[in-house]
């Protein structure tokens, strides 16, 4: 055992080298772009002008402008609307998901059809919720942004479930069934505590969805109701860009996406992979 | 406890029957099993006895109570799946106090029916894992003891013992004797497995092709089997059936099998005899002359294959009689006098005298 386990290492090491290096230059070339925006958010604009300083001393000017303009503001706002966003296509989605997988709803279209509004450019969309929301007054409001960003997220988070509640077995809902429950009840008390991790990775994922969209938010909502993406696009002034405030921004921005990418990783390989998970 | 009734029951899935219309009575407190190879019917059957599956035709009723058109949970019943279906994120206690507790039952009334359950099936040790942490054969007991924890009208069992192995299917077979006939609830079960249809069953109904072959007590079944589906599919080893003709008192087959019959019209017939009522003489001369192929030990007993012409014979003898027996010796070969069955050659039906 130990023989060939050695063996086949041995085998495989230039390959093991070659990806390693493969690697290593993937997370260089994708750190890389987080160091300089870090240093930039420390930068003064002389400073700015030159992206390989490494050693200076840091200063906290472009983070009280940062906080100035209201950044927390829009972080809070792009948190409400990614929450309400989520939840929505949370209880939407998984019903559907389980349509889908139990029911064959919608056949093989419905399957493999939910992402086709995924591949459209936001643009077809954007107009049709604009007149929407103006027709009925929620233009400028965050509940447009929330409508817009169901339509992204709701299909994804649907999908995603779809192979979880394949892995979830009929006996024991049916089980549920025989035993004394409505089907709702079965869902909602056998069937749902099955998919748990596949609805908290779901969340997550659609969370971050949400909180990354620029195009829906800056059209339907800017001025007071902007979220995070908007307020870090308008460091874009006719005065040229403000490097250093936006780098402050995006830092705002990015953070929570990193800590969740951290924590859904797992289950995002298993969710795109068809939910072939073991419980 | 009630006795359950299937009038012209016909289920079909597009157009494709699965069930052809059967009625069949399941008495009360009996253990009724059926019975029939793959794609029969039987699972569907319970499947529509539980409400699992719709009836596309006929009605099913629970005692008195016409149950066609209701759910699962409004027919009172207890089921035992395949793959066990334990509610994964719940523990041993809380599976087990499922029924009650989706029926209304307050929690702190529950546990003393908990600890009842769990002491009779051995698996009081186990209340507080969950389904993941057992073996196959404790998760049958708690998918078991989740069954009995109400006391249903009926139980329904989906082939519960095909996931174990050998022998600790032979020990939860006794095991689900006991419990019925301590409880005296009327249960149906569902099996492809012939040896343990006959074991369990107070009723055998054997099935084929979504239709009922025969109904009875397994030992009239095994006895008098209606057609030569039936007397090939009960009983192991396999009956031996040799087609051929009946003319003037005298069986004789193209193979080379001859008995003599009480039965004198010229006819196309199909000779049945188990393995067990084939005699074997060490003296050619006496009976059918054959040819010992191979010899299978069992234990006590042993079945022997032997060539007679052209046909196979298969024989069930105790070791005992295995002196001066050995592959490739020629034998008499003899049927036990009123131990032969006959079948029309055409419809398979039994021929009765």
């Amino acid at each position: 055992m130990t023989i060939s386990k050695i063996t086949t290492r041995k085998h495989f090491e230039p390959w093991r080298l070659a990806g390693n290096i493969l690697l290593t230059g993937a997370f260089i070339a994708v750190s890389a772009p987080f160091l300089w925006v870090f240093l930039g958010s420390f930068k003064t604009g002389t400073q700015l002008n030159n992206p390989t300083l490494i050693l200076f001393s840091p200063n906290l000017a472009n983070w009280t402008r940062v906080l100035e303009t209201g950044i927390l503001q829009a972080a809070f706002r792009s948190v409400i609307v990614g929450l309400i966003t989520v939840s929505i296509a949370i209880i939407v989605g998984s019903m559907g998901a389980y349509s889908i997988s139990r029911y064959k709803t919608g056949g093989s279209t419905a399957r493999f059809g939910i992402l086709t509004a995924q591949v459209l450019p936001p643009a077809i969309l954007v107009f049709p919720f604009l007149d929407l929301a103006y027709r009925i007054r929620v233009n400028g409001t965050l509940v447009s942004v929330v409508a817009a960003h169901i339509s992204l997220v709701l299909p994804v988070v649907t999908w995603f479930l779809i192979g979880f509640f394949d892995a979830a077995p009929k006996e024991v809902e049916e089980q549920a069934l025989v035993d004394g429950l409505d089907r709702f009840t079965a869902f909602r008390k056998v069937v749902l505590p099955q998919v748990a991790p596949g609805i908290g990775a779901s969340a997550i994922f659609g969370f971050v969805i949400s909180w990354n969209d620029l195009f829906y938010a800056l059209i339907l909502a800017p001025g007071n109701s902007a979220t995070l993406p908007v307020r870090i696009a308008g460091f874009n002034t006719f005065r040229g860009v403000e490097l250093g405030a936006m780098s402050a921004a995006i830092l705002v921005s990015v953070i929570p996406v990193l800590i969740a990418s951290f924590f859904i990783q797992r289950r995002l390989v298993q969710g795109i992979s068809g939910g072939a998970v073991k419980f | 406890m009630s006795a359950v009734f299937l009038n012209q029951v016909e289920k079909l899935y597009g157009s494709v029957p699965a069930v052809r219309g059967i009625d069949l009575e399941i008495p009360d407190g009996k253990f009724t099993v059926l019975v029939g190879p793959s794609g029969c019917g039987k699972t569907t059957t319970l499947r529509m006895i539980a409400g699992l599956e719709s009836v596309t035709s006929g009605s099913i009723f629970i005692g008195d109570k016409d149950v066609t058109a209701l759910d699962p949970k409004d027919r009172d019943i207890s089921m035992v799946f395949q793959n066990y279906a334990l509610y994964p994120h719940l523990s041993v206690a809380e599976n087990i106090a499922f029924p009650l507790l989706a029926r209304g039952a307050k929690r702190a009334e529950v546990q003393g029916r908990i600890e009842e359950v769990a002491t009779t099936l051995s698996i009081f040790q186990l209340l507080n894992r969950k389904p993941k942490e057992l073996s196959g054969g404790q998760q049958q007991r708690v998918a078991i003891g989740r069954a009995i924890a109400r006391s249903p009208r009926v139980f329904l069992f989906d082939e519960p013992l095909s996931n174990l192995d050998a022998k600790l299917r032979v020990e939860m077979r006794t095991e689900l004797l006991r419990l019925q006939r301590e409880l005296s609830t009327t249960a149906v079960y569902v099996t492809h497995d012939q040896e343990e249809a006959m074991t369990l069953s107070d009723v055998m109904v054997v099935m084929k092709d979504g239709l009922i072959r025969q109904m009875g007590r397994p030992e009239e079944i095994y006895e008098n089997p209606i057609d030569t589906f039936v007397a090939e599919f009960v009983g192991s080893p396999r009956m031996n059936l040799i087609r051929g003709r009946v003319e003037g008192g005298v069986f004789k087959s193209p193979s080379g099998v001859s008995v003599m019959v009480p039965y004198s019209a010229h006819h196309e017939v199909v000779l049945g005899v188990r393995p067990e009522d084939v005699v074997l003489d060490l003296d050619p001369a006496n009976g059918m002359p054959g040819r010992l192929e191979i010899v299978e030990l069992l234990g006590p007993r042993a079945i022997v294959n032997i060539m007679c012409g052209t046909h196979r014979i298969t024989a069930v003898i105790e070791i005992s009689q295995l002196t001066g027996l050995h592959e490739g010796r020629e034998v008499g070969i003899n049927f036990r006098v009123g131990r032969t069955h006959f079948f029309e050659a055409e419809s398979g039906l039994r021929i009765n005298f």
